[in-house]
């Protein structure tokens, strides 16, 4: 889950109370959001992916009011009085190429306030945050926070050659190259190569040619500073997608609106169609009937109650005939239908295990005919003395090569060599268990029924699924007869009778190995264990193993009545 | 008075035994060793008899009190090829913590890639620096404020370089994590020295060659056996171990819970472990550049690939997507993703990384309502495997919808759930997932890892129902049935369901 660490007095400034970590926690059982742990003057917080408005101290702050005997109701969206020049950003057409998505909004701050330390401090935070979830990194999209006090409008997107660049990066003392800033800024040499394209880098300036960014990697100090007592910022994203970028300056705004800030709405004009940036200033409307809610939830809601409980979600709701519009502010983009709004109430209100009733079937409950085949065959097993494992899918490049060419599917992003390949045999997976075992006395019987994976070119998935029982014998004496004798009692037992040929399979020992066929199909193999592969895993005795394709076995055997 | 002093004991008689002839052959070895004792090994060229009839005659003069052993253990313990490699450059967690202090902020899996750490080092690197508090979850990696002093060494680090010295002066601590790393080699040698007890010293031996040993078929065939006497066995002797055949205790468990399930009417269901990711996203509308898609979260593999589903099928859910009607919808039912479906992200192959692959396949071949389905199955899922994380991992999943189905039947459910396996303390608590709203997470409490999260579900969205063409609620949920199973068994490492020790699963050592 995404995380932040946030700051304790920030946090009690916007709850307005001294709280524990205790209170905290229980506070936040009911929200989408947990406590994490308190740090020196850090609290930790956890959120689900869709929430990540709770990740800032104003957001929590706002969900948890109604719960401290504060704000009840939606936040109010005001409208700024801005005086200046239109508010535009030009995007030139080159940009198209590398950050197509742009959104902004001018925050201002209320009569006789302005940008203080902890606000900004938050906003940073927040935006951060917001990089590394929302931005995906910054590839997605990445915020600026600029002092629209220090440029002008409309400020212009453009690609400019590297080379005619000079600014001074933000926290910086001198002025710098494109070239320089590129080569030698930590920031550059991470997210440099998202906003360069050739002998170009992506720029946002002002009609006088100030450099407020070099996006999306840093802001300049001259124009893209945000201080204490700035009373009026852009908040502007770039980036690849344009929901997202729209939906994060929209979370970033929450900051600011939630200490009273107006929004203004600031308008997108380049090579696509006009964006007059209303959606960052202005709520969605989201009907929610009483149907959906009563339908969800299994109870039925009063209006007063619906009210209610929207309010203490801090959404505003217009009662209408039949349930409510609901008013969505922009640092809300999880709520996309009737059924998010719904669930938000729901929860409002509290599930409880009580609340649970177990419906009545309809229904027989029934196994697969074919699960209770392979539950029947390891009974059979267990019945001749062999142990059962549960042994994990994914086997190590180690043994996969002792057993090469195992034809086992290659994982293309291992967490690490020890499960690197899907087993399509359960003999890896027995081997694995024999090798942990060589202090245990012999013999050792062990088996497991399980699934195995097989390269299938043909099959929709590109592989099948198929279980298999997969049985060891270890021990002094044991060779090819026993494994063959296993496959013989197995199949006998539900009356069929394979016939075994020669084959030769990886990591047994040749002419001791055979593929047992029924009807023309594979559906077993046995062979004894190479001594080669025994030494490998320090086994000291002689090994046989054998395998039925319970998949391909089953349509074979199977009684006309079963499924 | 001061009390008499006691005659000393009778010298005991010497013990008449009878012996088989390997047996009086072994004794006699010891008995001439002139009171030493003598290395198992040796008593063969004494003999004349092979180790494995002198090992058979031995335990059995231990078992009639005739013969002693003494046994020495040793471990020797040696660096693996991949510790003399963590000599030479530094432990994984030393090599990421000082790439960590040299970045002085947060690293991304590819960047400690580069940096030279590969995949299976960074896993183990980021659970101990985590496990030691330098580390916070989440990615990218970043450590952690007030995280403990970096120039300390690490009990390991210690260890590692005190390989090769006297095993009294090792951390046995810091060994056994360097084992369980693979990084030393440990060599169990155990050396047998056997001498006769004092029992041993002064048997009379009988010379018993007219008493029968085993019965054997020829005996009986030429009635042999007739007017002789059978030489009598030491009946409180130990005996061979006989190693019990038993079902795995996961796998056991996992049937129960099947009967559970069963019980309550649910039918069973499987899927392919191998999916494409329209079925194992896509069709459960989870957007296409979601973060859970990635390569740190789901295992793809190399060289195949899958195919898209029925084009009808395909359509509707890229609609969906797209927030376009579902062809022959007048309306939207959704903003979608607000981004262009892909087909070709559609048919990528990945390890199945959840059950409701299964759940949306179900519904797909089975539109028409009631459903009450489930599926108990593996996943997958790239984890740094600890002890609550498991990269090959089973959930439980499951569908229940029709006419009036809502979320108090899913709590219902998961109560109902709870309750059969005698777990009586659950809270629900909010989640979030792709494809239902509301989404629900059910806790339990486990008696050393507190309330831990076992069941999450909720109502599957309308944008997942209606490309599959039903329009009746269904509750959804994906069990995290191996933390359950923890619970219900008392295991607190999840690596424990997967243990393999025969000494265990056989009911015992030998």
């Amino acid at each position: 889950m995404p995380r932040a660490i946030l700051s304790r007095p920030r946090l009690l400034e916007t709850l307005g109370r001294e709280v524990t970590d205790d209170q905290l926690r229980d506070l936040l059982w009911p929200t989408k959001a947990e406590f994490g742990e308190s740090g020196d003057g850090t609290v930790t917080v956890e959120c689900t992916a869709d929430r990540l408005d709770l990740l800032c101290e104003s957001g929590l702050g706002l969900a948890l009011a109604p719960h401290l005997g504060g704000a009840h109701g939606g936040v109010a969206m005001r409208g700024g009085n801005w005086t200046g020049p239109p508010l535009v950003i030009e995007v030139d057409e080159s940009v198209a190429a590398v950050r197509p998505a742009i959104a902004g909004v001018v925050v201002q701050a209320p009569e006789g306030h302005s940008l203080t330390a902890g606000l900004l401090d938050e906003a940073i935070r927040f935006q951060e945050l917001l990089h590394a979830t929302y931005g995906a990194n910054r590839t997605r999209s990445s915020l600026g926070i600029y002092p629209t006090e220090r440029f002008g409008f409309p400020v212009r997107y453009s690609l400019r050659p590297i080379d005619e660049v000079v600014f001074v990066p933000l926290e910086g003392t001198e002025a710098t190259g494109g070239r320089q800033f590129l080569a030698t800024h930590p920031l550059a040499l991470r997210y440099g190569g998202l906003g360069v394209v050739g002998e170009q880098m992506l720029c946002l300036s002002d009609p006088q040619g100030l450099l407020l960014s070099a996006p999306p990697i840093l802001n300049s100090r001259d124009a893209g500073e945000a201080r204490p007592g700035d009373q009026s910022l852009l908040l502007e994203s770039t980036g690849t997608n344009a929901a997202r970028v729209r939906e994060s300056v929209g979370l970033l705004s929450l900051v600011f609106v939630a200490h009273g800030w107006t929004l203004t709405p600031v308008e997108i004009r380049g090579e696509g169609p006009a964006d007059d940036g209303l959606a960052l200033t202005t709520p969605r409307r989201i009907e929610l009937p009483l149907t959906v809610l009563d339908g969800l939830s299994g109870r039925t809601y009063t209006v007063p109650e619906g009210e209610h409980l929207l309010g203490q979600c801090r959404l505003n709701a217009h009662p209408v005939p039949g349930g409510f519009l609901v008013d969505v502010p922009p640092w809300r983009p999880d709520l996309l239908t009737a059924v998010d709004v719904a669930e938000d109430v729901i929860l409002a209100r509290g599930v409880r295990p009580e609340d649970g009733v177990v419906p009545p079937s309809a229904t027989r409950g029934r196994r697969r005919a074919e699960t209770v085949f392979r539950r029947q065959v390891a009974e059979l097993v267990l019945g001749l003395g062999h142990s059962e494992l549960y042994t994990p899918m994914l086997v190590g490049r180690d043994l996969d090569q002792l057993l090469a060419p195992s034809g086992a599917i290659e994982v293309a992003n291992p967490v690490s060599d020890l499960f690197s390949h899907v087993r399509n045999r359960l003999l890896p997976s027995l081997l694995t268990s024999l090798s942990h075992n060589v202090r245990h006395a012999y013999p050792q019987r062990t088996f497991e029924v399980g699934p195995v994976v097989v390269a299938d070119s043909g099959s929709e998935t590109g592989g099948t699924t198929r279980y298999r029982a997969g049985i060891l014998v270890a021990g002094e004496g044991a060779g090819f007869a026993d494994g063959a004798a296993l496959l013989d009692y197995l199949t006998g037992t539900f009356a069929a009778v394979g016939v075994r040929e020669p084959v030769e399979i990886p990591g047994t020992i040749r002419g001791r190995a055979a593929r047992l066929r029924l009807a023309g199909e594979a559906i077993g193999e046995v062979a004894e264990v190479h001594p080669a592969v025994l030494s490998a895993l320090k086994v000291p005795v002689p090994a046989v193993w054998a395998e039925l394709d319970l998949t391909a076995l089953w349509p074979l055997v199977r009684r006309s009545d079963a499924d | 008075m001061p009390p008499e002093p006691e005659e000393p004991d009778e010298p005991a008689a010497p013990l008449e035994v009878s012996l088989g002839a390997p047996e009086r052959s072994v004794l006699s070895a010891l008995r001439s060793a002139g009171g030493l004792a003598i290395e198992e090994e040796a008593i063969p060229g004494r003999t004349g008899l092979p180790l494995e009839a002198v090992r058979g005659a031995l335990q059995r003069l231990r078992s009639k009190g005739l013969a002693v052993v003494e046994e020495e253990h040793r471990e020797e313990v040696r660096l693996s090829p991949r510790g003399e490699a963590a000599l030479s450059r530094g432990l994984p967690e030393r090599r990421l913590l000082q790439m960590l202090l040299r970045k002085a902020g947060p690293m991304t899996p590819e960047e400690i890639e580069v940096e030279g750490l590969h995949a299976e080092e960074r896993s183990a690197a980021i659970g101990l620096l985590r496990r030691r508090g330098f580390l916070g979850d989440g990615v990218p990696f970043q450590l952690k404020p007030g995280h403990p002093d970096p120039t300390n060494r690490f009990p390991e680090e210690a260890a590692l370089g005190t390989i090769g010295d006297e095993p009294a002066s090792l951390d046995v601590a810091a060994l056994k994590d360097l084992r369980r790393r693979g990084l030393v080699d440990v060599d169990h040698r155990s050396t047998k020295r056997w001498q006769p007890s004092e029992e041993g010293r002064h048997a009379v031996l009988d010379d018993d060659s007219t008493l029968l040993g085993t019965v054997t078929p020829s005996m009986l065939r030429d009635g042999t056996w007739k007017g002789a006497a059978f030489r009598p066995y030491d009946v409180r002797a130990t005996v061979p171990y006989v190693a019990g055949a038993r079902p795995h205790r996961y796998s056991a468990w996992l049937r129960e819970f099947e009967e559970i399930l069963l019980g309550l009417g649910f039918e069973q269901a499987e899927g392919p472990l191998l999916e494409t990711e329209f079925w194992n996203n896509d069709v459960l509308f989870m957007p296409q550049q979601h973060p859970a898609r990635s390569i740190h979260d789901v295992l793809s593999v190399v060289g195949l690939e899958g195919k898209l589903p029925a084009p009808e099928l395909l359509e509707r859910v890229a609609a969906v997507h797209e927030g376009r009607p579902i062809p022959g919808d007048a309306t939207a039912i959704t903003p979608g993703w607000r981004a262009t479906y892909d087909r070709a992200v559609a048919k990528r192959l990945v390890l199945r990384s959840q059950t409701t692959a299964v759940s949306a396949r179900y519904l797909a071949a089975h539109p028409k309502p009631p459903f009450r389905m489930f599926s108990l199955d593996r996943n997958f899922r790239v984890e740094a495997v600890d002890a609550t994380h498991s990269i090959d991992f089973a959930q439980c999943e499951g569908v229940l919808g029709g006419e009036g189905t809502s979320l108090r039947d899913l709590v219902g459910v998961f109560q109902a759930l709870a309750d059969a396996i005698g777990i009586r303390e659950l809270r629900i608590r909010p989640s979030y997932f792709p494809f239902t709203e509301p989404s629900v997470e059910g806790y339990v409490k486990h008696p050393r890892l507190g309330w831990i999260e076992v069941f999450p579900g909720g109502m599957l969205r309308p944008e997942v129902l209606r490309p599959l063409g039903i329009d009746v609620p269904v509750a959804a949920w994906g069990i995290g049935v191996m933390r359950l199973a923890m619970v219900s068994l008392g295991v607190s490492d999840i690596r424990d369901l997967f243990r393999d020790d025969l000494d265990q699963l056989t009911g015992g050592a030998r």
